[in-house]
């Protein structure tokens, strides 16, 4: 992938096949430049890597927005009638055999098999755990962004004091580990919350907030740096001669210039909490009521059931797996299609 | 030298003691009230008004909170008797508290359980280094072979898949489905009580995962630095010398390589010094992550509590450390 992308498109497009092209029109072509953005897409189009993680994350955000409907097409939910019905209690709660693997064939009222001891189907779970995960981390993602960027904004561009003491805030979150806090503040809202009749729902927030709150240093890191150094560039210092309040300042001349490190500490991010989240529900902190991939991954290790029906346990993990490392191969290819210099 | 040690020293300090006021304030205000998981555990969940009043009031819930962080410095400093209900507990110091679950105090348990946590740690490190630099030295001397290549885009692969599952996996497969007989019984066994064969087997698994999964990284920083350190001019000088391949990677090349994975190196043992719960939880080791995952399912406040400011503490002598080595070796730090 670094032959190829590294040529010509950079010189606005000049087509490598002149004899297809109709002259008027090549000439119409040659004088359009191209802006950065669509240079690095264009990069990022040519890198086949990069396409194939596109289309996988694309199937899974598929599967999250439509879970619903993908899951009323097979017939399946989330509710289960009676787990005895599905389950068989006597040989250690494993699925019935006519109710798919391990002991019978798939079946089409459950495509995926239904899980040991519950008799939940796992598509619907597979399904809504997908949505869960992905709802979570691009939600972390966002506010972690946002909060890194205004810090890392000001930090960079009103220097002296603020600067001094916004960085030992950085230095100071980033002393504590994620894991460490995570898991320290789980106790305490579960403590808080756990009678309330919408736990699950006050447990996702919690974990936004958490993942949030431990996120936004790397952020703001980046973003710190570069301001300093767009600080002192021609446009910025002729927008302060005009008179132009700070705050237009960092909005409208900074932020449009921090586009590609604000794409690529997203590129960093969204993996990272994908991989937390379930981390976290594996270890029984994140969410514990309510569906989740990192939930039934912890349900599957039980060695009972990882024995007898390994299935259960790869069925999440290879989503976690494909999803997570699509997410970073992707992150990868559009850090190096906005900054061509990173290229090995 | 001598005032960037001490700068960074005082700046130390002042996290470590905003670290412990979080930490306890997050215990203070965030459950409904301190006392409940003690009040629960001790009247089998029949926890009534007055019953909960009584804790809150020998655990010194109802005085100002300043009055209290007085108290647990103190206590961390020169020990302190805690009341729970009607009983006395005796807290030498450093005193992080009484457990809800063994009422026995929590630092005694944490310096049993600091072994295990430290074996994993020192062996899963040095097998960090012990992949990482020489596969990166490899690779960065066939640069841009098809090894090379395939080498950098495999453990890029590796390091993008959650490093759990990576353990979880490497676990269930060896120890359970295929029991591969050294391999078959993880966790950690004092090397005084069953000999260091026993305590090798039982956490090999686990460094394994571990070193593999972390010395990718390793890899690709000694690959970059190497890279980096073989064209600069003072290695020209050198081949132009005579000297043999041998003494031009390892002597010049590496040497001046190693200063930024030294720096990683540091940040990356201090974290697995703070506990490292996944490999803890997975291969079924008894350390400080474990414990404190007990901990939080047990409602355990003070434990919790203790693990927090006992990682938080260790982080920061281990970046501490990282700065001055690194201005030792780098005298253009302490400059800037």
């Amino acid at each position: 992938m670094s032959a190829e992308t590294a040529g010509p498109e950079t010189l606005g497009s000049l087509s490598t096949e002149p004899e297809h092209q109709d002259p008027n029109s090549q000439q119409a072509k040659e004088i359009s430049g191209k802006s950065p953005m669509r240079i690095a897409l264009g990069r990022l189009a040519r890198d086949k890597i990069a396409v194939i993680c596109a289309i996988v994350v694309l199937f899974f955000i598929f599967c999250a927005v439509f879970a619903g409907p993908i899951s009323s097409v097979f017939g399946v939910s989330l509710e289960t009638p009676l787990a005895s019905e599905r389950v068989d209690g006597l040989n250690k709660g494993l699925p019935l055999p006519e109710m798919g693997p391990p002991n019978g064939a798939f079946t089409m009222e459950h495509p995926m098999g239904v899980a040991p001891r519950t008799g939940e189907d796992n598509l619907a779970y597979w399904l809504y755990g997908c949505r869960v995960s992905l709802l979570i981390a691009t939600t972390a993602t966002i506010f972690a962004s946002v909060v890194g960027v205004i810090i890392g904004l000001l930090a960079g561009f009103l220097g002296g004091a603020v600067d001094k003491m916004l960085s030992f805030f950085i230095d100071m979150f980033l002393t504590v580990p994620f894991l460490l806090a995570a898991l320290t503040l789980a106790p305490i809202i579960n403590d808080r919350f756990n009678t309330a009749d919408n736990y699950g729902t006050i447990q996702k927030i919690a974990l936004v907030v958490v993942l949030s709150i431990f996120g936004w240093m790397g952020t703001a890191r980046l973003i710190r740096g570069e301001v300093i150094t767009l600080r002192e560039r021609e446009f910025v210092q002729a927008a302060r001669v005009m008179g132009m309040p700070t705050s237009r300042i960092l909005f409208k001349e900074l932020l449009p210039n921090l586009a590609a490190p604000i794409i690529i500490s997203v590129s960093l991010m969204l993996p990272t909490f994908v991989a937390l989240e379930a981390g976290l529900a594996f270890l029984g902190i994140g969410v514990t009521d309510g569906v989740s991939w990192g939930q039934t991954i912890l349900k599957a290790t039980n060695l009972t059931f990882f024995r007898e029906y390994p299935q259960y346990l790869w069925q999440p993990l290879l989503g976690i797996v494909a999803l997570v490392l699509s997410l970073n191969l992707l992150g990868d290819a559009v850090r190096d299609a906005l900054d061509p210099k990173t290229r090995r | 030298m001598f005032a960037y040690v001490v700068k960074r020293l005082i700046s130390g300090v002042l996290v470590v003691t905003l670290v412990s006021m979080a930490i306890f304030l997050l215990f203070w205000f965030g459950p409904s009230s301190p006392a409940q998981p003690i009040c629960d555990r001790e009247t089998s969940n029949r926890c009534t008004q007055t019953k909960l009043a009584l804790y809150e009031k020998t655990l010194g819930y109802d005085n100002p909170v300043y009055e209290e962080y007085g108290k647990y410095v103190k206590g961390i400093f020169v020990g302190r008797t805690l009341t729970i209900a009607s009983n006395d507990y005796e807290c030498g110091a450093p005193c992080l508290g009484v457990s809800f679950r063994t009422k026995q105090p929590v630092k005694e348990e944490l310096v049993s359980r600091i072994p295990a946590t430290f074996s994993i740690a020192i062996g899963g490190a040095f097998l960090y280094l012990l992949f990482g630099v020489p596969i990166g030295v490899a690779a960065a001397k066939r640069r841009g072979t098809v090894a090379d290549k395939a080498l950098v885009s495999s453990f890029l692969f590796i390091s993008s898949i959650p490093y759990y599952l990576f353990a979880l996996l490497t676990w269930l497969y060896l120890t359970i489905t295929f029991e591969v007989p050294f391999f078959s019984d993880t966790g950690y066994f004092p090397i005084t009580e069953v000999g260091p064969f026993k305590w090798f087997s039982g956490l090999f698994l686990a460094w394994v995962a571990l070193g593999i999964f972390g010395c990718t990284q390793y890899t690709r920083f000694t690959r970059g630095a190497m890279v980096e350190a073989l064209s600069e001019d003072y290695i020209r000088t050198a081949k132009a010398k005579g000297l043999p391949t041998r003494t031009i990677v390892y002597k010049h090349g590496l040497r001046a390589a190693l200063v930024p994975v030294v720096t990683i190196f540091g940040i990356d043992f201090g974290t697995l010094l703070a506990g490292t719960i996944f490999t803890e939880r997975i291969f079924e080791i008894q350390g400080i992550g474990w414990w404190s995952l007990e901990a939080v399912q047990g409602r355990d406040l003070p434990v919790v509590q203790a693990t927090a400011l006992f990682s938080a503490v260790v982080l920061i002598i281990s970046n501490l450390l990282v700065d001055v080595v690194y201005s030792v070796l780098d005298p253009r730090v302490r400059l800037s």
